[in-house]
């Protein structure tokens, strides 16, 4: 009765023992990434056509989607002397306040346009609650090119209907 | 009533009800998008096809039945438009079908293989019939590739108020019927045909008219936006909180439509007895005072000669010890102005700080444009009977609108009496000095001489009594000294009254027997009676005399409605900012000094509340015999208190200056020109520190108290509703006008059948989705809650006759509804809709001067001397000229002035 469950013993043991020969599954982040899923979702962010013009038309379909009410869109009306995206509308001011965000995906499901996509950056801490509200300019991808920034003068590419494409996520032009 | 059984519900309706409003008294919903329930139906949108069919008749005419004894129904081959169908006895409709369903279908498909399904970026989207019907009874998809869409101009300026989408138009009409048939300004059409079918705006400014905004609530899709609200928000993220019209008298309800701070939008709050379901543009897009950066946010006080920032605490202090000072010295060298914008808690806090804690009755409120308002006891004994509704006085009801032009200073009370004239059969008699736009619905129109009012009304008093058309049952019970008066009357025959007044005889006869032998019959009297009556005591004694001796007081749709110009001088009457009147208008034993004496330095302190004398103390103050009286230029008492929303001529010249705030910001009543007081609702957070009028006077109030032997807690109020409470408690008018009461919905009844119906029986006046309510609550006048009070008729000698010198011209000043206001000049959307200053001008004296339309002209008087454009037109008769006041240059204009015009 010394070592009743010696057996069990040396069952956990050799598992250590096995895993000693194989290499180690911790990554040494933050050198070594851990690879994502095609799908992750991480930090949202407001994507542009190729043309440079942003996909974001306003509509606040997201913020309508969202369950946790931590999106704020304030649209308004542009011309072609300074155009942001297609169509008529955009938006003006859009912010995400991350420390209310749950990255359910909602708003990207909700957007018309695939302007707003959970894209794989998952860092996201910061040294005061202002700075969780991410606003549009760091939401926003860079412009393709840098003469293709926004606003910028241009009529209506695509003619009139273009601020909803067709397809979701637009038609590259 | 015809019974109709619609998918196997019966139902019993008035003749003449629609299958598409019978169908919602069964709770049975048929889509519709041309059809409003306001207008008429025209069937041109075919979204409520239904199957209808008829029981068959033999040939001897009876009903044929089948086995069971049930009638055998005709079913009619195809579907039929329920919003056109009338239904008739026994009629069967079923909604429900396959067929009916496959129509809907197809019709939503229709519409939107040209739609551009834009709503992520439709201002529409959220609130849109398209939308809903297509989700409810569209197809699920389309069979049309998107590429085959049909496109077209997606930003029209349809006028500076109104954007127009060609795409999104579904072509139903509702605009253009809305501007022809309520609006009556038809300045919407369509042009081309087939697909090239489009809204065009048919007059020069585009979209000229005052009630453009409504074509945005009843467009069925997006096609029609409001230039101010476009593209700023969608509509479920807008806060609606409700209101009233800030405006004129009218007093329209509304919905303040609040986003992040900032009004976003107003839309039309139903209440059927004042503004149904309509809003002028002024109450549409006039709110950005609200919100303007030139709001007053923190209290001023005067420091080596500047107005200086100061603690809510300094400036309350001060204010209450220099107002002890000169009060303990002689409290009637205290004087308080209260403009009729303030709404009734500020009013009733302001006159109790006055006649109960300084004791002095210098209260008055006529400055500016109220310097004209007159009534205080016409109105509180014959005012309008509790029920009247303007907007549905029926084919019985006589109005007698005199020196009034609603068009442009209560437009919704023009709406609606040309409703009422014109839908329901009402008889309007309209009289003034010049032809308004009110005159194209009058049954008579007639022009007098300016200053023959008096003669005018005793002319219809004289043709009435020649005519025996009095009611003696009415002059027996309750009216004294009518021998006396016919007797006085003897000289001022019909004929020389007519020819006082300018007027065709036959025209004041046609006149006096509509307004005598009509059961119902209303006085309406506007600015330009209320200076007529200022200057000739008889128009006043005129207006009572003709409503008691045909007894047309104290009843629904009888007595007088006074048409005042700010939303809330009714209630400035009702609390008593008169120097003669007292709180609930009753007659003060020493009388006050009025607001010409209080600006003109002979008080000490004066506490200005809500209105700006400083700007127009010389400006409206009226004529006497025709010599226009100019009033010296305001003089700064010792001590001047300045209470307001901007820092406004008067406010400039202050010790110190109170930041008021806005009506958007806070809650109390107003009481409308047919005194119904109205509760609203606060939709802002405060401007910087501004306070609501009446916390400012009760911290006054309390200051004043303490330490004298008044009780202190009477100035202890947490919000504007326990004021309201206490009004309801205290003030006999507003007796029983609890916050509950007011803010309660009644269901009013259906209105009345209107000409054109000659079956007799009342027709069904649609209502579709509207509640059919009103809210608010009017106080009774004397005639009508004392049955046995008794009036006296008053014989004053008609005395104001104009007597104009060759070459000169009687000056008429008219209100536009855009002017330099201190509120509208502070929303840039409506600016182009300010018109450029003019002189209208008989095209007669136009001969004769050599002038021609649009041609630039000298107008002179007093030493003043203005160019504008001359506007040559028979809308004002020979020998007055007429000019807007508040314009560019035409400020301060004294109406009756003798004018020169001279080519330029």
């Amino acid at each position: 009765m010394a070592f009743p469950d010696i057996g069990a013993l040396i069952k956990g043991m050799s598992v250590t023992l096995r895993e000693m020969f194989n290499p180690p599954v911790t990554y040494q982040y933050p050198e070594v990434r851990r690879p994502l899923y095609p799908r992750f979702r991480g930090r949202h962010e407001l994507k542009r056509h190729a043309n440079g013009l942003e996909k974001c038309i306003g509509c606040s379909l997201c913020a309508a989607a969202c369950p946790a009410d931590a999106i704020y869109v304030e649209p308004a009306e542009q011309t072609d002397a300074a155009r942001y995206s297609p169509g008529e509308r955009y938006a003006r001011r859009y912010e995400i306040n991350h420390i209310r965000c749950i990255f359910c995906g909602f708003c990207e499901e909700a957007c018309p346009t695939g302007a707003i996509v959970l894209e794989h950056d998952y860092e996201l801490s910061y040294y005061n609650r202002r700075d969780a509200i991410i606003t549009k300019e760091r939401l926003l991808v860079p412009p393709p090119a840098p003469d293709l920034s926004t606003p910028r003068a241009m009529p209506d590419p695509g003619g009139l209907y273009s601020a909803i494409p067709p397809v979701k996520g637009g038609v590259e032009q | 009533m015809p019974q109709v059984t619609i998918d196997n519900k019966s139902v019993d309706v008035p003749h003449g009800t629609l299958i598409v409003e019978a169908a919602k008294q069964v709770g049975i919903e048929i889509p519709v998008f041309c059809y409003h329930p306001k207008l008429q139906p025209v069937g041109m949108c075919r979204m409520c096809l239904v199957e209808v069919g008829t029981p068959k008749r033999g040939k001897d005419g009876q009903i044929e039945r089948d086995a069971n004894g049930a009638p055998v129904i005709a079913w009619m081959p195809k579907l039929q438009t329920a919003c056109t169908t009338v239904v008739s006895d026994g009629m069967m409709v079923r909604t429900d079908t396959a067929q009916v369903a496959d129509a809907r279908r197809a019709i939503i498909e229709f519409l939107l293989t040209s739609h551009p399904l834009d709503c992520p970026i439709c201002d529409k989207g959220g609130e849109c019939p398209l939308q809903n019907l297509t989700m409810a009874y569209g197809p699920g998809q389309s069979r049309f590739p998107v590429e085959s869409k049909f496109h077209n101009e997606k930003r029209v300026p349809l006028g500076d108020l109104i954007m127009l989408d060609r795409e999104r138009c579904i072509q139903c009409a509702r605009c253009v019927r809305f501007q022809t048939e309520i609006a009556d300004d038809p300045v919407l059409g369509f042009a081309a045909r087939g697909r090239g079918l489009e809204i065009v705006t048919l007059s020069d400014p585009p979209f000229d008219s005052k009630f453009s905004g409504n074509t945005i609530d009843t467009c069925p899709v997006g096609a029609l936006t409001s230039r101010d609200f476009r593209l700023s928000a969608r509509v479920w993220e807008v806060r609606d909180y409700p209101s009233v019209c800030a405006h004129c008298s009218v007093g329209c309800n509304l919905w303040i439509g609040e986003r992040d701070r900032t009004i976003k939008r107003i839309v039309p709050r139903e209440n059927e007895a004042v503004n149904e379901i309509w809003l002028c543009d002024k109450g549409r897009f006039v709110h950005h005072f609200a919100t303007s950066s030139e709001r007053l946010t923190q209290p001023l006080i005067r420091r080596n000669g500047d107005l200086q920032p100061a603690t809510w605490n300094q400036a309350l202090d001060l204010v209450a010890t220099r107002l002890k000072e000169i009060q303990q010295h002689d409290p009637n060298a205290v004087g308080g102005l209260a403009g009729d914008r303030a709404s009734n808690e500020d009013l009733y806090l302001f006159q109790k700080l006055f006649r109960r804690v300084i004791g002095s009755n210098n209260l008055d409120h006529r400055v500016g444009w109220s310097a004209a308002n007159v009534g205080a006891d016409l109105i509180r004994l014959y005012g309008a009977g509790i029920g009247t509704n303007l907007g549905a006085l029926a084919h019985d009801t006589t109005a007698l609108v005199l020196g009034a032009d609603p068009e442009e200073e209560q437009p919704v009370i023009r709406l609606r009496l040309a409703r009422s004239a014109r839908v329901f059969g009402a008889t309007l008699i309209v009289a003034n000095g010049r032809l308004t736009k009110l005159a194209k619905y009058a049954k008579q129109s007639v022009v007098y001489r300016y200053g023959g009012e008096s003669a005018f009304l005793l002319g219809m008093v004289r043709a009435i009594i020649d005519e025996n058309l009095e009611n003696i049952e009415f002059i027996r019970a309750r009216v004294a000294n009518f021998d006396a008066f016919k007797t006085a009357l003897a000289p001022y025959t019909v004929e020389r009254c007519a020819e006082l007044s300018g007027v065709n005889a036959d025209a004041l006869r046609n006149a006096a027997r509509a307004f005598a032998k009509s059961p119902d019959a209303l006085i309406l009297y506007g600015r330009e009676a209320m200076f007529a009556q200022q200057n000739d005591p008889a128009v006043a004694s005129g207006i009572a005399t003709l409503l008691l001796i045909t007894g047309h007081v104290g009843r629904a749709n009888n007595g007088l409605v006074a048409l005042y110009p700010h939303n809330n001088s009714t209630g400035a009457f009702d609390f008593g900012f008169l120097p003669d009147h007292g709180l609930g208008r009753a007659q003060v034993e020493s009388k006050g000094l009025s607001a010409r004496e209080m600006t003109c330095g002979k008080v000490r302190a004066l506490y200005v509340m809500a209105c700006d004398p400083a700007l127009t103390s010389d400006s409206l103050v009226g004529t006497q015999q025709g010599e226009s009286v100019r009033q010296d230029g305001f003089v700064k008492p010792e001590f001047l208190v300045v209470q307001d929303l901007f820092l406004t001529e008067t406010a400039k010249l202050a010790d110190v200056v109170l930041p008021a705030q806005s009506f958007a910001e806070r809650e109390g009543t107003f009481t409308n020109t047919e005194r119904r007081v109205q509760l609203f609702r606060a939709a802002l957070k405060p401007v910087g520190e501004a306070k609501p009028d009446w916390w400012i006077v009760a911290e006054i109030g309390k200051r004043l108290v303490s330490g004298s032997n008044l009780k202190l807690e009477t100035w202890d109020y947490a919000h504007a509703l326990e004021i309201t409470e206490e009004i309801a408690a205290s003030v006999p008018l507003y007796k029983g006008m609890t916050c509950a009461a007011l803010a309660e919905n009644v269901k009013l009844p259906r209105p009345r059948s209107g000409q054109g119906n000659p079956s007799g029986e009342p027709a069904q006046i649609a209502m579709g989705e509207l509640e059919n309510i009103s809210s608010g609550k009017m106080w009774a006048s004397v005639a009508e809650s004392d049955a046995s009070a008794k009036f006296e008729l008053v014989w004053k000698e008609p005395s104001s006759q104009y007597s104009v010198v060759s070459n000169q011209y009687v000056l008429a000043v008219a209100r536009s509804l855009y002017d330099g206001g201190t509120l509208a000049s502070r929303t840039k959307i409506v600016q182009p809709r300010v018109p450029a200053p003019y002189v209208e001008i008989n095209s007669q004296d136009a001969e004769e001067i050599g002038i021609a339309n649009g041609a630039r002209v000298r107008v002179s008087f007093d030493a003043r001397v203005i160019q504008v454009s001359a506007r040559v037109n028979g809308h004002v008769p020979p020998g007055v000229v007429l000019m807007a006041n508040n314009l560019d240059g035409t400020a301060a204009l004294p109406m009756g002035a003798r004018v020169k015009i001279e080519k330029v």
